[in-house]
């Protein structure tokens, strides 16, 4: 075997477990949680625009949730997430009537979310605001610092390699999925997303007008709930477990001026949910 | 909770204004799904256990590959080996987060990937990228019956933290896995360095009984300390639509990758 341990310099005992074990061994993974926690870009906010609750709106919701990032590019660093929307609901539709597998519907939902993407760039482009794709996050420190946000398409890169869910053939990680990994890989200050609802509500504001208003809830108290909807993806509940850096995620109204705004300067506007069970794991 | 009112433009469809959360709405959705390529053998060669043993390992088995070409279409993923086990642990001891990692891990298979379609240049394998995955593969197996890939999903940045420590979860074998899943593969062959699935580790414990076939659920069940393949892949198996079972062979052993092809039971066979 071409061994790569000798000669050299020396490894990390971790190193030398890592090289000659197994990976799946639950002993090596266990030592890998005694590694310190580096937040990348630690002053970063990510903000995901809602695809159906805002972007499909048009200028009444988009224009005032433009104004207000432009209002915000001196004072808060943004990586702009968009969401996909309406017309992923039509070609997810389609591609299941056509019998296509869910690797495939995550890159047709993934077009969508790019072309919300590159509507928002159009409109943020005379402030110097860039769109990314995900091969080019390596320039995102250098842009997020000379013009204070950057756009990318919400969706995780994951295409073809996209898992089943475990009932029906939609996605299961989608737009709220990618922004909320790009936040923890980051080790960001807040993720933010931006809906047409002030938050959870105990039923569906839009379909229950005795909905109450949760201001704050732990993830292990709404995956209890087993709510038959949700404000977010299920697959971010189940990631804020395991997520190392980010502890809580943010709703907000993006219909109300303002409260984009007060998010960003850490107001408890909309909903938060926050897990109970992240002290052991702060960076 | 996102479901539209009056304000939104919409495409008027099955799904519209409908809440993609909501439990009724994805349960609705269940249908029959097509397999893109059903006739595609999808053929993962291990880092650690072919790739990083160099030509006494891997050529034997690649001539095996091209010896099957006229009669099997193969796409070759390759996994990351040592290199990837040094990167982690530099990685680690710098801070970095798993999706950082995978990134980094991702290259070193990358690597391999690209050595195994030099060496398999000559019969018109090609080495394809994730997004030439996407739009290519077809056209590249119309023309040799044979590409070669990065065993690594392209999740890069975008890894899901596990549950317990750092080490990136979806490695060469869930992507293989992955590929043969969405294009409905007729199989999906995992060549290492072992016959296949122990009650424990033969290498420690040459005793140890030997499993010719088991459900994934069941393997799950059993907890056994170490598995020769990701434990996710089992959890992406439960829920195949169309790739029901994965084989693991021995690469080190000659015919193996041949008689898998052709359908015997050779190795371990684990099934939804």
């Amino acid at each position: 075997m071409n061994d790569i341990a000798g000669g050299g310099a020396p490894l990390t005992d971790l190193g030398r477990r890592l090289v000659g074990g197994s990976l799946s061994d639950e002993a090596i993974q266990r030592a890998t949680e005694a590694t310190p926690n580096f937040a990348i870009l630690p002053w970063v906010n990510v903000v995901k625009i809602g695809g159906q609750s805002i972007m499909d709106r048009g200028r009444s919701a988009v224009g005032p949730v433009v104004d207000e990032i432009v209002a915000n590019l001196s004072r808060h660093k943004m990586i702009l997430g968009t969401g996909a929307g309406t017309r992923a609901r039509h070609v997810y539709s389609l591609a299941i009537d056509l019998g296509l597998p869910v690797g495939v519907l995550t890159v047709l939902g993934t077009a969508v979310a790019w072309q919300n993407a590159q509507m928002l760039q159009y409109l943020l482009a005379k402030h110097g605001i860039a769109f990314l794709e995900p091969e080019g996050f390596a320039s995102l420190p250098h842009y997020l610092m000379e013009r204070g946000a950057v756009i990318c398409q919400g969706m995780p890169p994951y295409k073809l390699w996209e898992p089943n869910p475990a009932v029906g053939r939609i996605p299961p990680q989608r737009t709220d999925t990618g922004c909320f990994l790009i936040a923890e890989v980051f080790g960001a200050r807040k993720m933010i997303y931006v809906k047409d609802e002030d938050g959870l509500f105990s039923a569906d504001p839009k379909k229950d007008a005795k909905a109450t208003h949760i201001p704050r809830i732990s993830v292990q108290e709404l995956l209890a709930r087993d709510l038959n909807d949700l404000i977010v993806e299920r697959a971010v509940l189940d990631l804020m477990l395991n997520a190392r850096n980010i502890k809580e995620i943010q709703f907000i109204n993006g219909l109300k001026p303002g409260q984009l705004t007060a998010a960003l300067d850490g107001e408890p506007v909309g909903t938060i949910i926050f897990n109970a069970a992240a002290t052991g794991k702060a960076a | 909770m996102s479901a539209g009112d009056a304000g939104g433009q919409h495409v008027v469809s099955r799904l519209m204004r409908e809440s993609l959360m909501d439990k009724q709405v994805i349960a609705g959705t269940e249908a029959p799904v097509r397999a893109i390529l059903p006739n595609l053998n999808v053929v993962q060669i291990g880092g650690l256990s072919i790739m990083d043993r160099g030509h006494k390992a891997v050529l034997p088995l690649l001539e095996e590959v091209v010896a099957n070409q006229e009669q099997y279409t193969q796409v070759i993923g390759v996994g990351p080996g040592v290199r990837a086990r040094h990167i982690l642990s530099v990685g680690l001891d710098l801070g970095l987060p798993t999706g950082a990692l995978a990134t980094l891990a991702a290259k070193s298979s990358a690597q391999n990937a690209y050595m195994v379609s030099c060496l398999l240049a000559n019969n018109g394998f090609v080495y394809l990228e994730a997004p030439f995955i996407v739009q290519l593969l077809p056209a590249m197996l119309a023309a040799a019956r044979g590409a070669v890939f990065n065993g690594i999903p392209p999740y890069d940045l975008w890894e899901h933290p596990p549950a317990l420590g750092k080490i990136p979860p979806h490695g060469s074998d869930a992507g293989a896995y992955l590929v043969g899943e969405v294009f409905g593969a007729r199989m999906i062959i995992l060549v290492k360095d072992v016959d296949g699935l122990y009650m424990a580790d033969p290498k420690t414990r040459p005793d140890a009984a030997f499993i010719p076939q088991i459900g994934a659920a069941d393997l799950m069940q059993l907890q056994l300390p170490t598995l020769p393949i990701e434990p996710v892949v089992l959890e992406l198996l439960t829920r195949g639509k169309l790739a029901k079972s994965i084989r693991i062979v021995n690469g080190l052993v000659p015919g193996n990758l041949t008689r898998a092809l052709a359908g015997e039971a050779v190795g371990t066979l684990i099934h939804a």
